[in-house]
């Protein structure tokens, strides 16, 4: 099996697992999750970014701020996955005794932030990328935030703040899935054109598609020699739903959960050869 | 009827209080600059806004201070980030801005995840008092105590904002440091170290007037008149409360005895210091009467001008008003 369908092997599983504990827990943001499974398989799984399952607060690490927090689930999962904490907890997501709910909680090993209010996450991570600079550290600082989020202005305070400051060890992605919750990005204030926007805001923009491994690596793969001294922004373009054809770009599935044979369905297509 | 004026460090008269010479920034940024050459992990700020000892500071520290703009939410975030990896990190602007402006990160970073950035705010109450109510800082002690974590320093002058620095420095929490914008009497000395949080400015045996700010400097006059003045010798006394939450349990020994407790502040009643003091008494089942005098604005702000003392007129707490409503209502009560 290559590097790649071992990624995608991975994004198949955490998907699966995603669903699960959405379903069990009849909630959870199941479509904002599976637009970004593969940025987070990449990043997790792809040896892109440095971190130690042992010593999850080594100084030394990379950091990784989600800061679209809805997306918790899918993070949770790949956590559990690597044995950040123990995966059972996976079983207990947004119920009684369970150690995380709907949006991501500092407290739990492997998280860096709570978030959940959004445009607030890429802002720390401009912070922590200024202090690995001037303590000339060379970790880097991931961040990924969604294409929704960009409607909060200080998206753009931290934007001119990290390109100001020369903030080359921030690589943020967007997951520019083209969603908010009720509609439409274009439809509610139109974001596009995105990259224009980045560029003129001095970051080094790229565009991908965020569901194929071989683009995230082209994107990623530079991150640790950059010749640059701007931020880096990738504008992953995904599906929001992305493994599920009735969620798929569909709005009022934001922040919930399928039921009964719904879930059933789900879980068919998700385990289908050519998802 | 004699006043007691506490021996603070200084040893001072009410009557010899002098305006200070510096500025509470000033004292406040001077102080920060020894800190910050011996820890170089401190980390400044500043959302655009300056002040003559900031200069000094950025001058010789440029790696520890940033401007970052008119942009106070991402001066919170950034704070927040640089905090997290262990920086020591000051976030500085006017005090509307500093705190109500970007109070969403401010809760779910700082308090949520008890994040140590020390915001640091100039003018409170009416002390930007050419700048209309945009400018004014009257809702901050009502919104800042409500979150888990975080520690409100509020300066009543500048050796207590001297004071703050060293304090702030060595809080493992947030801390929002609220520091007047113009010059008022030094009341302490440099000896005091503000560990308490509170201070018996002014023994008094009946009732206290609790106060915090710049108004602890009206509440001295006013106590020094009545209790000079009055003819059932009342004797009251004068509480400074420069830090919350209270610690509830030195402020119920302090006032146990009273007979009545008068709040004072420039600051909307509603949820300010005398709220809290009312809260404190509630919760503990104090049975002292509390008498609160503080901002009603009626569903008006304030678009007054011509000095703080006459905007204050228009609420009643310029002294005169406010001398001779604390006298009726103390004379009621005793």
């Amino acid at each position: 099996m290559s590097f790649i369908q071992r990624l995608e092997q991975k994004s198949k599983q955490i998907r699966n697992e995603v669903l699960d504990l959405c379903v069990k827990a009849g909630t959870g943001h199941l479509n904002s999750s599976f637009s970004c499974v593969e940025i987070l398989v990449a990043l997790y799984y792809g040896n892109y970014m440095k971190f130690n399952v042992c010593k999850h607060t080594d100084p030394s690490r990379d950091k990784f701020i989600l800061s679209k927090g809805q997306a918790s689930p899918a993070l949770y999962a790949i956590l559990g996955d690597l044995n950040f904490f123990p995966k059972k907890e996976l079983d207990y997501f947004a119920q009684t005794n369970g150690i995380f709910g709907v949006h991501l909680q500092h407290d739990v090993p492997g998280v860096e932030i709570t978030s959940g209010s959004l445009g607030i996450g890429f802002g720390v991570a401009a912070g922590l990328a200024l202090a690995h600079k001037l303590n000339r550290e060379s970790n880097l600082v991931f961040c990924l935030i969604g294409d929704g989020e960009c409607y909060e202005g200080s998206i753009w305070e931290a934007a001119m703040f990290a390109s100001h400051n020369r903030l080359n060890n921030l690589i943020t992605i967007i997951d520019r899935n083209h969603l908010c919750a009720t509609d439409f990005t274009e439809n509610i204030i139109a974001l596009e054109s995105l990259r224009d926007k980045w560029k003129s805001f001095n970051w080094d923009v790229v565009e991908i598609d965020g569901h194929d491994f071989n683009e995230i690596d082209l994107a990623l793969k530079d991150v640790r020699c950059r010749k640059t001294q701007k931020p880096k922004i990738i504008i992953a373009n995904t599906i929001k739903g992305k493994g599920c054809s009735f969620i798929s770009n569909e709005p009022l599935w934001h922040g919930m959960a399928p039921k009964g044979e719904l879930a059933k369905i789900a879980k068919k297509e998700l385990n289908q050869e050519d998802i | 009827m004699s006043i007691v004026l506490q021996s603070l460090s200084s040893s001072q008269n009410l009557q010899d209080l002098q305006i200070s010479q510096i500025s509470q920034r000033d004292s406040f940024w001077n102080e920060m600059y020894e800190i910050a050459k011996k820890d170089r992990d401190v980390i400044v700020l500043a959302a655009d806004m300056g002040a003559p000892a900031l200069d000094k500071f950025r001058r010789d520290f440029g790696g520890q201070f940033f401007n970052t703009g008119i942009a106070e939410q991402n001066t919170i975030t950034t704070a927040a980030g640089l905090a997290l990896a262990g920086k020591k990190v000051y976030a500085y602007a006017i005090a509307p801005f500093i705190t109500l402006r970007c109070f969403e990160q401010i809760k779910c970073l700082l308090a949520m995840m008890n994040i140590p950035v020390k915001l640091v705010g100039v003018g409170p109450g009416f002390s930007y008092e050419d700048s209309g109510p945009t400018h004014h800082t009257v809702e901050d002690i009502s919104i800042m105590r409500i979150l888990p974590n975080m520690k409100i320093f509020n300066s009543t002058d500048s050796k207590t904002a001297k004071g703050f620095a060293r304090l702030s420095y060595e809080c493992v929490n947030p801390c929002y440091i609220r520091l007047d914008r113009q010059l008022l009497p030094d009341i302490y000395g440099d000896q005091d170290d503000f560990k308490e949080g509170m201070k018996t400015l002014i023994e008094g045996k009946d009732s206290y007037i609790v106060t915090t700010g710049n108004m602890v400097h009206s509440a001295l006059r006013i106590v020094k008149d009545l209790n000079n003045s009055n003819m059932k010798n009342i004797n009251v006394g004068v509480i400074d409360i420069y830090k919350l939450p209270i610690d509830q349990n030195l402020f119920l020994s302090k006032v146990i005895n009273s007979q009545s407790i008068i709040t004072l502040e420039e600051h909307t009643l509603a949820g300010g210091l005398g709220s809290n003091i009312l809260e404190i008494f509630s919760d503990n089942s104090v049975k002292i009467p509390v008498k609160r005098y503080g901002l009603n604005f009626n569903d008006k702000y304030c678009y007054k001008y011509g000095g703080r003392e006459n905007m204050n007129k228009q609420y009643g707490l310029d002294i005169e008003t406010l001398q001779r409503s604390i006298q009726s209502y103390i004379f009621s009560i005793v």
